[in-house]
């Protein structure tokens, strides 16, 4: 279990729980992510956002926010 | 039901999902774009007609979700529970249908009839994604289609299901979702206070999940509306709801699930950047590619831009010659000058400006279409934000070294208000095309080699400016408590609709022209009122006699009478400020004429200002045109996009006044110097 800002590029995982204040929660989910959400790192550069993939969409998010969002580690084949 | 009897119908969607084709293909050029009221957010309407009946169709604001975090997602909900519309157009992208359902699941609860758009199936298609939309119509109960908003040749499913909707006045089937919801403890309670209870069109379904979301609003509505009985219970189950809006979030998305199954078949690719993504978004390469695109879009904007410049300067031309000619036939000579001085010179000027506006909107409309503006917002992210800003006012800023008015306009892709205005407000700042022009001229004429000193300074003293600026409006306009991370989609690159971004061009600028136009005529005419002389002898104008009453003041900032009338005149346009001071030394022309048409000027201008101008003034006066508010049509852009008088003019004000104190700092050194 590791926050999406610490991943990777290509790391893939299942998104478990979504902290933060209501207001980032209500946009966090609003966009797609959610617990049990399958997310993908697209790119993960220092000083610049986090690119995601999930739900067919690629995201960016902010790299201190991501610190919110905690993820399951795991490859995915389907 | 408009009092008209029109037939009104709401464009409810997620950013991204094709809403403003749709809306531009519907309603072609009949648009009106205003304000909702009180607000600052934009209020787009439109018109058609379709089988005999007459249709409004209100294009929403693109919001995530219905809940209040901004006032756009407020306005939204709350027009549409009003039940003003008499339907509500979902649209959700079909390339990316689980997502952009999210929008349906959250409207879920609202009892207003409506219909689901599947929009951009072509996307999906080559996606290789299929969808059979006979289920999910099934299980929703209101019209659903899946179609394609740029086909303009098959516009009749999407007639159809408007049609179906109205007839039958369709209201979305929300049972699945209230069974998911039944997993949440906190939900089952609070839906058992509520019962019964409802607000408009929201249902106590709608109430509840809100509530459980924590929702400040409605959990407020909700209380007055109960008896003082059961609101202890409410505000009770209420408070300490841990993380709400992701347990309904969840119960959301497992619904949509539910919804498409079986009917979404996708071959299962996996997505990756492509080269051009890669490369805008690298590392070391990703800014100086941004910096390239914007500056390769400005000079593209310079193409649509020219045909505009050649018509306007022609008109521009019209004036001297029917200036006397209407006096040769017994034309009063003040009605001749009005006529020719005033409103031909300000109608050639605004057309000239316009053409930078529409090359402009029309290239930078292009980028965001396409999807490479939210790169760039990716780009620039941390950047921009240190001044409280998004990545993607780094756009308007570039274009603000060629045209601040069309930097205003740039600021159109910019989706929170504050941050807009802003932009705006730090654009300002830039030194234009026109300063350009007219500044590295004057230092060169002064000081000689200095100039380029004198250029690094003005840079300099731009950046100081933008981040004090930043300071000072950024606290007000972007509060510390509204500055969030970024939350962006990257959407994939779509080929741009060219008759859907033409028509909403072509709007854009015509609502540009008729408000310059307005606010470029008052201010010309009271200036030429000003500066007006029966006798042609510039000092029997009322501006001569203010100007060297008030110069033992305007000496503060290293001005006399003539500079400082120059540099009034300058806030018309800053390529008139040579014209101006020409016309001021050598008596011949008028100012508001030369203010805006960068008129030809006396052939010893050089000399004439050498001799009249000692060097502390001429750097007081080079910054203080720098400095100074762009140009009339620049102000009026900037209430254009803001839609704000009351910050349009503390804008203004604030320019103005920076830019005597930069004057005043810039002579008071030179004196020192020299």
């Amino acid at each position: 279990m590791k926050t999406l800002s610490k991943m990777k590029q290509g790391e893939e995982g299942v998104v478990t729980s979504v902290n933060g204040d209501v207001r980032y929660m209500s946009r966090i989910t609003s966009i797609g992510i959610t617990p049990g959400c399958r997310v993908r790192i697209i790119k993960n550069d220092k000083n610049r956002p986090i690119i995601v993939y999930t739900r067919d969409t690629m995201i960016a998010l902010n790299e201190k926010e991501c610190s919110n969002i905690e993820v399951q580690e795991g490859s995915y084949n389907d | 039901m408009t009092d008209k009897n029109e037939t009104v119908i709401a464009l409810l969607s997620q950013p991204n999902s094709g809403k403003s084709t749709l809306f531009n293909a519907l309603t072609g050029l009949k648009q009106h774009v205003g304000n909702w009221p009180g607000k600052t957010v934009e209020q787009k309407e439109g018109k058609f007609e379709y089988n005999g009946r007459q249709y409004v169709v209100a294009d929403l604001p693109g919001t995530y979700s219905l809940s209040a975090n901004s006032d756009e997602e407020m306005i939204t909900r709350d027009y549409i529970a009003s039940g003003k519309a008499d339907v509500v157009c979902i649209l959700a992208d079909s390339s990316q249908l689980e997502r952009s359902l999210y929008m349906l699941a959250d409207f879920a609860g609202i009892e207003v009839p409506c219909f689901l758009v599947l929009n951009m199936s072509d996307v999906a298609k080559e996606q290789g994604k299929s969808i059979k939309v006979d289920a999910i119509r099934q299980r929703l109960g209101i019209p659903v289609v899946l179609f394609s908003a740029t086909d303009k040749k098959d516009y009749s499913p999407f007639y159809d299901a408007l049609t179906e909707a109205l007839d039958k006045k369709t209201v979305l089937n929300s049972d699945g979702l209230e069974a998911k919801l039944q997993q949440i403890p906190e939900y089952i309670s609070i839906r058992e206070i509520i019962e019964g209870v409802n607000d408009e069109h929201r249902s106590s379904m709608w109430l509840a999940v809100k509530s459980v979301e924590g929702d400040a609003p409605v959990i407020a509505k909700v209380k007055a509306k109960l008896d003082s009985s059961k609101r202890n219970t409410y505000e009770q189950a209420v408070k300490g709801i841990e993380k709400g809006v992701v347990k309904t979030g969840e119960c959301k998305f497992s619904w949509i699930d539910e919804v498409i199954e079986g009917s979404v078949v996708s071959k299962s690719k996996k997505v990756e950047m492509g080269r051009f993504d890669r490369l805008i978004t690298h590392k070391f390469w990703g800014k100086a590619v941004v910096v390239v695109t914007i500056l390769l879009g400005l000079i593209a904007s310079f193409i649509p831009a020219l045909p505009f410049m050649g018509i306007g300067s022609a008109i521009g031309m019209i004036p001297a010659p029917l200036n006397d000619y209407l006096i040769s036939i017994g034309c009063p000579g003040f009605i001749a000058a009005i006529l020719c001085d005033v409103l031909i010179t300000c109608f050639s000027f605004v057309i000239q400006m316009l053409g930078f506006v529409f090359g402009v909107t029309l290239v930078f409309g292009l980028l965001e279409e396409i999807g490479v503006m939210a790169r760039i917002s990716y780009v620039f992210d941390n950047t921009m934000a240190k001044l409280g800003l998004q990545g993607k006012s780094v756009m308007p800023f570039l274009i603000s070294f060629g045209c601040t008015m069309g930097g205003a306009a740039g600021t159109r892709v910019i989706d929170n208000w504050g941050q807009k205005v802003l932009t705006i407000a730090l654009a300002w700042a830039i030194p234009c095309g026109a300063a350009w022009a007219v500044v590295p001229m004057l230092s060169t004429l002064f000081f000689g080699p200095g100039a380029a000193a004198i250029i690094a300074v003005i840079l300099v003293v731009m950046i100081l400016h933008m981040w004090l600026t930043a300071k000072i409006f950024g606290r007000s306009l972007v509060k510390p408590s509204d500055r969030y991370g970024m939350i962006m989609e990257l959407p994939p690159y779509h080929k741009p609709k060219w008759g859907s971004l033409f028509r909403y061009v072509l709007g854009r600028t015509k609502e540009t022209f008729i408000r310059s136009f307005r606010v470029v005529l008052i201010v010309a005419l009271v200036f030429w009122l000003l500066s007006y002389t029966s006798s042609g002898d510039a000092t029997s104008s009322i501006l001569f006699k203010v100007g060297q009453a008030i110069e033992p003041v305007t000496m503060l900032f290293g001005m006399k009478w003539q500079t400082f009338t120059a540099f009034i005149a300058s806030s018309l346009g800053k390529e008139g400020a040579l014209g101006v001071l020409s016309t001021i030394y050598s008596g011949v022309g008028t100012i508001t004429v030369s203010s805006m048409q960068g008129a030809e000027v006396a052939a010893n201008l050089n000399d004439l200002l050498i001799a009249n101008i000692s060097k502390p003034e001429a750097l007081a006066f080079i910054f203080a045109i720098t400095f100074n508010m762009p140009c009339i049509v620049a102000l009026a852009a900037t209430y254009q996009e803001t839609h704000s008088a009351k910050w349009t003019a503390i804008i203004a004000g604030y320019y103005t006044a920076t830019a005597l104190v930069l004057a005043g700092i810039a002579y008071h050194i030179g004196l020192l110097i020299w």
